[in-house]
């Protein structure tokens, strides 16, 4: 009786604090929304009419004029200046912020947005170089599906904490001279690493890859590596996702030195000049010094190919074996002097209208990182593609994808790069 | 100095007005104040050059002195290639230029044909250093002009061949462009010394007189020309030694990268990530000093060996020395150099209105205006820096080049020789060595003025060929003029701005064009006084040199010919229209 009505009690006291808690939530999320709203707000009004310095590779024309694009848009939405600081290496970049930190710059800086991934990230993130969680609360990252989508949320394995907001998505991708590579016997297309040594091997001086520590070269260096490791024990195939130390350095290296050994000297310039760069090896191809190459970004192929830059003769095609993929993003450094500001720009680069400009064949052709379920009708209708160029990668070539090993391996690879072949015997 | 103060306070008639008092000032603190600007941003860039080298970076938390840096630098892998590139691409290509450019002297001495070489080469002059490395990279490439026009009929090659140029490793490239770069320059320099009225009448009938005693014109034109010749040449020919030995655009477009040339390795330590590397990239430019130092003192005593030893062979009355095959030798090599810099400029037109050009067709496909007009979209703002920077730069180093040479006549002395010399010391001394300190330095100053950073830096550059331009055209300027005025009641300010002035319009266009021409060339100062924020068309052509498209890059490489050449157009063609009458 008495433990009947106790147990009344209980659940009538039990459900209005479930129906406490539920109010407690809602309002709780409500007040996070509102909370996030009036936090945009709030950087938008700090944010407007003022200037950007948007430090980014600046290599590629097609790359350049989106970036001009899009501050015409940002001028025209909140008269913001952004200024495209085009580097040759973004470790320039870093390495000024990295100086203005030294020289106790912590709020006057020259960089309010910065093109970044990779090693690069995780320097600066190690250095605590960049701002923390403000990428997450932008409105446009929600297009981006975070919570099943670790592509944008993990930049070579590392966390981003919000640090840098997704910008584009890569994936490793070859093209070649379809008269150049004609299908004869010994001059087949290679479509796996070993194929690529075998054919090197038969047609010398026809492939080679840009100079760590170009971006290129070294992802060329680190789709090898993970290619040569498929066949490794479960053991030393995790070492890759760990960092890279004294101990494992040359277990794991000493399979793609080994490789190296054997393609080097079937290379362009027997191996012993390396192009400085991707966009090099490109003109290369162009000038039919080399037959095949490979690309980070697959649609400046066909790009080329309108601007004259390559033959008609060019064809694209990802390898059987995998195509190694990545995200790049947009970060800001923690002293930017301008940090609402690169945030509205930062906002206006995840816009459904910007990710569709940018994947546009004609404009830039890099791939959105924009979840399509995410969007409504008007903006899937966005996206939209006209019929392929005859040199663009055909849709749904890339079969397998292989993620980026840690990013610690890059400057371990360098290191053990330049010790071997940095100067040439 | 105090001449000037003296005449006018002798000469009571005067009155100094107050406008002329500032005037006279400015005009007797210019000298110095040019000194302090030529002087102190080296001085000061050596400085903080040295301290890192020696391993004092306080920013990087070194404090303590030692030898680390240099511990690292030995270290580097391939030091010694780099070390022997950069020597040998800098000692071979000043070598070739000079001995070319005293065969062509002495084979076409008082013939017409020096003035048509000198007419087809002076253009060339005003190319900058990276177009011009891009043009000859066009040409030597595998799948390059010369290479096109031999296939496939001849080679038999339907892909580019495996060649070694450009990047070769032993630098011949490098070699190639410089030494085609600096002859046109030696060459106009040789030249200007002989249009000198009193020394190029003496020199040209001594050389009459020499061939009426049965010389050989050319055994004539180095026994009697040269011994006058030379030690006018000499301060050129160092400050090509100088430039070429620690250059940073021809190695970087034209040379190997494993390794790169000592100035190009030390321009990608001093930019790398780890700061520290910054350390090894100061003791790198000091080793840089020693090797122009070296270099030059070496030349100096070649100079001196070859005096001792040939000087008997001036008067041993030998009047031939098979001057008519080194006549032929020398049509060839001039023949060969001007079709070399012709066909590159041809390949660098081509290619930027080429389309579709694939090997080995000798012609494009199809002709486009498209590079031309994506190019001029994207080249606005660099444009604007261009010419911002460039106009700033000349309209100041002018100023202060009239200011002191207004002086000299005014305190009636010439410049002290310590001056004189100074003026070339940006010239001379390797500007990779002290460009970083003094960007350290300007960073510690003011952090956020790149323009002016940029500007100051530029004018380092600017000013002394400014003055030397300027120079000889003020010394000789007729001095009754300026006393006819001065009797008639004109402040010093009145002669300076209604009569010298106007006299001087022709030169002082000629040297705003030179030194827009050097401004619009730089790209080392460009690059590390603006942090790579501000953006030139020499700045973005050395960028894209290596870049994707041989097309953009021939855009940016004739608009960076083209920019100075408007200029030497205007300066040609402005003095027909205005003070016509000052000058006659």
């Amino acid at each position: 009786m008495l433990a009947n009505k106790f147990w009344q009690t209980l659940s009538r006291y039990s459900l209005c604090f479930v129906a406490f808690c539920i109010c407690l939530v809602i309002s709780f999320k409500s007040l996070a929304s509102t909370q996030l709203q009036s936090r945009w707000q709030h950087v938008e009004s700090l944010g407007k009419d003022q200037s950007v310095y948007f430090y980014a590779w600046g290599g590629d024309a097609q790359i350049n004029a989106y970036i001009q694009w899009a501050a015409q848009q940002v001028k025209t939405n909140y008269n913001i200046n952004l200024v495209h600081v085009k580097l040759s290496d973004t470790s320039e970049a870093v390495s000024r912020v990295l100086a203005e930190k030294s020289a106790n710059n912590n709020d006057k800086g020259s960089v309010d947005l910065i093109w970044i991934n990779g090693a690069n990230f995780a320097t600066m993130s190690e250095h605590s170089l960049l701002l923390k969680q403000w990428a997450n609360k932008l409105p446009n990252f929600n297009y981006t599906d975070p919570s099943n989508n670790p592509a944008v949320n993990f930049d070579f394995g590392i966390p981003t904490n919000g640090m840098e907001a997704p910008w584009g998505q890569a994936s490793l991708t070859f093209y070649y001279d379809s008269l150049a590579i004609d299908g004869t016997a010994n001059n087949t297309l290679p479509t796996t690493l070993n194929q690529l040594l075998s054919w090197s091997a038969q047609n010398p001086g026809r492939f080679s890859y840009p100079k760590p520590p170009d971006f290129l070269g070294m992802s060329f260096l680190k789709y090898a590596l993970v290619m040569l490791h498929q066949q490794s024990d479960d053991t030393l195939k995790a070492q890759l996702n760990q960092p890279a130390t004294t101990q494992n350095t040359a277990q794991v290296l000493n399979p793609l030195w080994n490789f190296l050994n054997k393609l080097h000297p079937t290379l362009w310039r027997d191996g012993s000049h390396f192009m400085q760069s991707g966009a090099q090896m490109r003109r290369l191809v162009g000038d039919t010094e080399l037959s095949i190459a490979f690309t980070f970004s697959a649609p400046e192929v066909p790009a080329a190919v309108k601007r004259y830059d390559l033959p008609k003769s060019i064809r694209s095609y990802a390898m059987q074996d995998g195509s190694l993929s990545n995200t790049h993003f947009v970060a800001i450094p923690y002293n930017a002097s301008h940090a609402q500001s690169a945030q509205l720009v930062a906002n206006f680069l995840l816009s459904p209208e910007a990710q569709a400009h940018k994947q546009k064949p004609s404009v830039w052709g890099d791939k959105s990182v924009l979840i399509q379920s995410t969007l409504s009708q008007e903006q899937q209708a966005l996206f939209k593609t006209v019929e392929p160029h005859p040199s663009a990668l055909p849709l749904n070539s890339i079969k397998r994808t292989l993620s980026e090993p840690h990013p610690s391996w890059v400057n371990a690879i360098m290191q053990g790069w330049q010790a071997r072949f940095g100067v040439s015997q | 100095m105090s001449v000037a103060s003296n005449k006018l306070a002798a000469s009571p008639t005067l009155k100094p007005h107050k406008s002329a008092d500032i005037f006279s000032k400015l005009v007797k603190l210019s000298p110095r104040f040019l000194l302090a600007l030529l002087i102190l941003p080296v001085i000061g860039g050596l400085i903080s050059v040295l301290l890192p080298a020696f391993g004092y970076a306080p920013v990087l938390e070194h404090t303590t002195l030692g030898l680390h840096g240099f511990t690292m630098l030995m270290q580097t892998p391939g030091l010694t290639h780099m070390v022997m590139l950069s020597v040998g691409t800098g000692l071979i290509s000043t070598l070739l230029a000079f001995i070319i450019t005293l065969m062509i002297l002495a084979a076409f001495f008082n013939s017409p044909w020096l003035n048509r070489i000198q007419r087809l080469l002076s253009p060339i002059l005003v190319i900058p250093h990276a177009a011009a490395a891009i043009a000859v990279g066009f040409l030597i490439a595998p799948s390059g002009m010369i290479s096109r026009l031999v296939s496939p009929w001849f080679s038999g090659w339907e892909l580019a061949p495996n060649g070694m140029f450009p990047h070769d490793s032993f630098g011949i490239s490098i070699i190639l462009g410089l030494t085609l770069k600096e002859l046109p320059f030696l060459l106009l320099m040789a030249l200007g010394v002989l249009a000198q009225p009193e020394l190029g009448k003496k020199l040209r009938q001594q050389h009459k007189v020499a061939l009426n005693l049965g010389y050989c014109p050319m055994t004539a034109f180095f026994k009697v020309i040269l011994p006058s010749l030379y030690p006018l040449l000499r301060l050129p020919i160092l400050a090509v030694l100088a430039y070429a030995s620690a250059s940073v655009e021809m190695p970087l477009i034209l040379g190997p990268n494993t390794p790169p040339t000592l100035a190009v390795a030390i321009m990608h330590w001093f930019n790398d990530v780890d700061l520290n590397l910054r350390i090894k990239a100061s003791a790198g430019a000091l080793l840089q000093l020693v090797l122009s130092g070296g270099l030059l003192a070496l030349w100096l005593g070649g100079e001196k060996t070859i005096k001792a030893l040939f000087s008997d062979l001036l008067t041993n009355g030998e009047r031939e020395y098979g001057g008519v095959y080194w006549q032929k030798i020398t049509t060839v090599l001039t023949v060969f150099a001007i079709s070399f810099i012709l066909l590159s400029l041809i390949g660098l037109i081509m290619w930027s209105v080429a389309g579709f050009w694939r090997f080995p067709a000798a012609l494009p496909e199809q002709l486009t205006l498209l590079h031309f007009k994506s190019a001029l979209m994207q080249m606005q703002s660099p444009l604007f820096n261009t010419l911002a920077i460039g106009l700033v730069t000349t309209l100041f180093a002018i100023i202060i080049t009239l200011l002191c040479l207004e002086s000299e006549q005014l305190s009636a002395k010439p410049l002290s020789r310590f001056t004189s010399l100074i003026i070339y010391v940006p010239l001379l001394v390797p500007s990779i060595a002290f460009l970083f300190g003094l960007v350290w330095l300007q960073q510690l100053v003011n952090n956020q003025a790149a323009f002016f950073n940029v500007v100051f830096t530029h004018l380092l550059f600017v000013l002394p060929y400014v003055f030397l331009s300027l120079a000889s055209s003020y010394r000789r300027l007729d001095p009754r003029f300026a006393h006819v005025a001065a009797s008639l009641g004109a402040t010093p300010c009145k002669v300076f701005l209604h009569v010298k002035l106007p006299q001087l319009f022709a030169p002082i266009l000629i040297a705003a064009a030179l030194g827009l021409a050097i401004s619009f060339g730089q790209y080392l100062p460009t690059l590390l006084a603006g942090g790579g924020r501000i953006a030139t068309i020499t700045t973005e052509a050395v960028t894209l040199a290596n870049g994707a498209s041989r097309r953009t890059s021939a855009v940016y490489a004739i608009m960076q010919m083209a920019l100075p050449l408007i200029g030497f157009i205007l300066a040609w063609v402005l003095p027909k229209y205005f003070f016509k009458s000052a000058h006659r």
